[in-house]
C-alpha cells in the first residue's frame, strides 16, 4: 500500500533524518521526497510517498510521536 | 561561567544530585566544572556501567538518570545503556563531549557522529552549537525525559561550547513536564459499555502501569473489579503478592494459570503494556476469544499490533479511577459468572504453583530465589539477563515494580551490577540485591571496583551454571542439542575475583548450605558477593516455543495437556482470523 505524507517539522537539527529513519524503521519504504524550508526559517514543510505493509495509522502514530514533528498527515495514494 | 559550569549549575537547578560518568578529553572542562559543585558525580570504570547506572537510579526513583560520558569512544560506550533506556521507557539525559565545532565533519580524534548514532535510540538529541543553544536545549531535554512515556535524551556537546562565555545566560529556567492529558469522555464510555458485557475478563498490566504513576489506581481497580490479572516482566509487583487476582506473569516463561487464562477470557483489559512477542507468544493466536479494551498513555501503542474494541488514550491512573467508578456501580452484572471464572483461574494457579521440592543435593535457583525473597521482602532487585532473569520473574515475590529492576524490551547482559549501583546510591537506606548470572556478570565485572570505592551495600547472588544457559537451553530445545559457543566452565573463581575488588564473598554449591548462606550474605555489611554454583543442565519451565501460542507449553514439570480444554472452541478448531477482531 503507497501513502502519501504531508508533515511539518521544526527546523531542527536531525529533524529530517528522523522523520526518513522513522517511517523505514517501521516498515515504510520512502519512495519520493519533496521539501522545503518555511520562508520564517523555523520550519519545515516535507511531502513523502512511503511504501507498506502495515496500516497508516502506525506510521501516523510513530510521526507523531517525534518532538520535531509538529503536523503530519497520512492518506492512501489514490 | 563558561559553559560548562552553566551546564553543571543547570543540572543542579534540575534537581539533579547524582551523575554518572567517565572522563575524557572533549568532556574536560565539563569535569573542571565539577569543581564545587553540589551534585555528586560517581566515577565507573567503564561509560556502559554509567549507562546502566544511571538507567538503574531512573527505574528506582522515577527520576531522570544523568550519565556523562566523552567523545567518540567513551558516547559509543554509551550506545547500549540509552537503547536500553530507550526501548524501556526510562527517563535519562545523556551528556557527550564532542569535538570543537570547527573541527566536526574532518575526522578528528575521536570524533564520532554521536548525534547520528542515537537517532533511533533516544526521544529526542540536541547538539547545541552556541551557549545561547545549550540554554534551550537542557531544559528542554530534561522535559522530554520526563514527560509522557520517559526516554533518553542525549546533549552532544563540543568543547568549545563548554569553555565559551555563558555570563549572560541568566538564571536557569526548568520547564514543567507535560501533563499527559486525561482520556476522552467518549473512550471513557465506550470502554465501560465493552467491559459490562464480559463474563471472562483478564487484566493484562504492563510497565505502563509504573510510569504512569498508576500503581495505587490500578490496585483499586483490580480490587474494585475483581478480574483476574496477568502481568508482564515490567508490571511484577503491580499486584502484591497473594493477592486474590494475582496470577502473575504471563508469556514465553510465563505461568500455565495466565497463559491459559488469557487464552481463554472473553476481554482483556490491557493497560499500560504493549502486546510485546515475549508476553503475546504466536500473536495472531493470543487471547483468541478476547475483545480488547487498551488502556495506554502512548497513543502509538494502541492498535499498533492488536485492533482495539475499546481505545483509552491518555493519562493511565485517571483513566482506571474513572473505570473503577463506573466498575463499583456495575458490580451485580454478571457477578457470578465472574467470581466462578476468578476462582477457576486462582485454582488453576493454585494447581500448578510451582514447586520447590527438586531432587539432588544441588542448589535449586528457583527455591533459592524464593527463600531470599522472602528473607529481603523489601529489597529492590537489579537483575541481569538470561535464566536467573525468568527464575526472578518467576519466583521472587516483588510488593512494587519498582522493586525490580531489569532489561525487559533490550535484554542486555551486564545491566545488573551497574544497575544495583545506581539504585543504591538512589537510596542509600534500601536493600539492593543484584542477581546475575556468569555470562552476564562478566560483563561489566569492573564495576566491583565502583561498588568498593563508594562502599556500596549492594549484595550480589550469583548462579554460576558455567554456560550462557538460556542459549543453552534453547540450543537443547530446537537446534537437536547442537550446542555452540556457551560453554563457559572455564570462568574465573568469581568469590576470588570479588575479593581482588576487595569485596567479601562466599560460595555455596549444595542446597542443603544455602539457609546459611543467604542470611551470612545478607548479614555481611558493605558490599558482598555468593558464589552460587548450579546444575548447568537446568531449565527454565514453562517455555512457549517460537511461533506458537501461550496455550503452547512445553512444561515438564506439568500434569496437564499443553492445550487445555475449555468450553469455548479449542485453538485447533477455531479459526483465528475470525476469532481476532477486524
Amino acid at each position: 500500500m503507497r501513502y502519501q505524507l504531508d508533515l511539518t517539522l521544526r527546523r531542527a537539527e536531525g529533524a529530517l533524518l528522523r522523520v526518513l529513519g522513522t517511517a523505514e524503521r517501521r516498515g515504510f519504504t520512502p519512495l519520493s521526497v519533496d521539501g522545503e524550508a518555511q520562508p520564517d526559517g523555523d520550519r519545515w514543510h516535507l511531502r513523502m510517498t512511503v511504501e507498506g505493509e502495515r496500516g497508516e495509522h502506525v506510521l501516523q502514530q510513530q510521526l507523531s510521536r517525534l518532538h520535531d514533528c509538529l503536523a503530519v498527515q497520512v492518506r492512501p495514494c489514490p | 561561567m563558561n559553559g560548562a559550569r552553566w551546564l553543571v549549575q543547570a543540572l543542579e537547578a534540575e534537581g539533579v544530585d547524582t551523575i554518572f560518568g567517565y572522563p575524557g578529553g572533549a568532556i574536560m572542562p565539563f569535569y573542571d566544572a565539577l569543581h564545587g559543585a553540589s551534585l555528586r558525580h560517581v566515577l565507573v570504570r567503564h561509560e556502559q556501567g554509567a549507562a546502566f547506572a544511571a538507567n538503574g537510579y531512573a527505574r528506582a526513583s522515577g527520576r531522570v538518570g544523568v550519565c556523562v560520558a566523552t567523545s567518540g569512544p567513551g558516547a559509543s560506550n554509551l550506545v547500549t545503556g540509552i537503547a536500553d533506556a530507550m526501548l524501556d521507557s526510562v527517563p535519562m539525559v545523556v551528556i557527550t563531549g564532542q569535538v570543537p565545532t570547527p573541527l566536526m565533519g574532518t575526522d578528528a580524534f575521536q570524533e564520532l557522529d554521536v548525534f547520528g548514532m542515537t537517532l533511533p535510540i533516544v526521544k529526542h538529541s540536541f547538539l547545541p552549537r552556541t551557549v545561547d543553544e545549550l540554554r534551550r536545549a537542557v531544559p528542554e531535554a530534561f522535559r522530554i525525559a520526563r514527560s509522557g512515556r520517559p526516554g533518553p535524551v542525549l546533549i552532544d556537546l563540543p568543547k568549545n561550547v563548554q569553555l565559551a562565555d555563558a555570563s549572560q545566560l541568566g538564571a536557569y529556567v526548568p520547564l514543567a513536564p507535560v501533563p499527559v492529558p486525561p482520556a476522552p469522555d467518549a473512550s471513557l464510555h465506550e470502554a465501560a459499555a465493552v467491559i459490562a458485557q464480559a463474563q471472562r475478563p483478564v487484566i493484562y498490566a504492563g510497565g505502563g502501569v509504573v510510569l504512569g504513576d498508576a500503581v495505587e489506581a490500578f490496585r483499586e481497580f483490580v480490587d474494585l473489579t475483581g478480574f483476574p490479572t496477568v502481568m508482564t516482566l515490567k508490571a511484577l509487583g503491580a499486584l502484591p503478592p497473594g493477592h486474590p487476582c494475582n496470577l502473575g506473569m504471563l508469556g514465553m516463561h510465563g505461568n500455565r494459570a495466565a497463559n491459559m487464562a488469557v487464552q481463554e477470557c472473553d476481554l482483556l483489559i490491557v493497560v499500560g503494556a504493549r502486546f510485546d512477542d515475549r508476553a503475546t507468544g504466536k500473536l495472531a493466536e493470543f487471547a483468541p476469544f478476547a475483545r480488547v479494551v487498551h488502556i495506554d498513555a502512548d497513543t502509538a501503542e494502541i492498535g499498533k499490533l492488536r485492533a482495539v474494541d475499546a481505545a483509552v488514550p491518555g493519562d493511565v491512573a485517571t483513566s482506571l479511577a474513572r473505570l473503577s467508578a463506573v466498575a463499583a456501580q456495575n458490580a451485580g452484572r454478571h457477578a457470578a459468572a465472574r467470581e466462578a471464572w476468578r476462582a477457576a483461574c486462582m485454582e488453576r494457579a493454585c494447581r500448578h504453583a510451582p514447586r520447590y521440592d527438586a531432587p539432588g543435593d544441588k542448589v535449586y535457583a528457583p527455591a533459592l530465589l524464593k527463600r531470599l525473597s522472602e528473607l529481603a521482602p523489601d529489597a529492590t532487585v537489579a537483575c541481569d539477563v538470561g535464566q536467573h532473569q525468568m527464575w526472578v520473574a518467576q519466583h521472587w515475590r516483588f510488593h512494587h515494580p519498582r522493586r525490580h529492576l531489569t532489561s525487559g524490551a533490550l535484554g542486555a547482559m551486564g545491566f545488573g551490577l551497574p544497575a544495583a549501583i545506581g539504585a543504591q546510591l538512589e537510596d542509600p537506606q534500601a536493600r539492593v540485591i543484584c542477581v546475575s548470572g556468569d555470562g552476564s556478570f562478566m560483563m561489566n565485572v569492573q564495576e566491583l571496583a565502583t561498588l568498593r570505592r563508594y562502599r556500596l551495600p549492594v549484595k550480589i547472588v550469583l548462579l554460576d551454571n558455567s554456560a550462557l544457559g538460556m542459549v543453552r537451553q534453547w540450543q537443547e530445545l530446537f537446534f537437536d542439542r547442537r550446542y555452540s559457543e556457551i560453554d563457559l566452565s572455564d570462568n574465573p573463581d568469581f568469590a576470588g575475583v570479588a575479593r581482588a575488588f576487595g569485596i567479601e564473598a562466599m560460595h555455596v554449591d549444595r542446597a542443603a548450605d544455602v539457609e546459611d548462606a543467604l542470611q551470612a550474605l545478607l548479614r555481611t555489611e558493605g558490599p558482598a558477593l555468593l558464589h552460587v554454583a548450579i546444575d548447568t543442565a537446568a531449565n527454565v519451565w514453562p517455555l512457549v516455543p517460537p511461533n506458537h501460542n501461550n496455550a503452547q507449553m512445553i512444561d515438564p514439570d506439568g500434569d496437564e495437556p499443553a492445550v487445555a480444554a475449555t468450553s469455548s472452541p479449542t485453538p485447533d478448531h477455531r479459526e483465528p482470523t475470525d476469532a481476532l477482531p477486524a
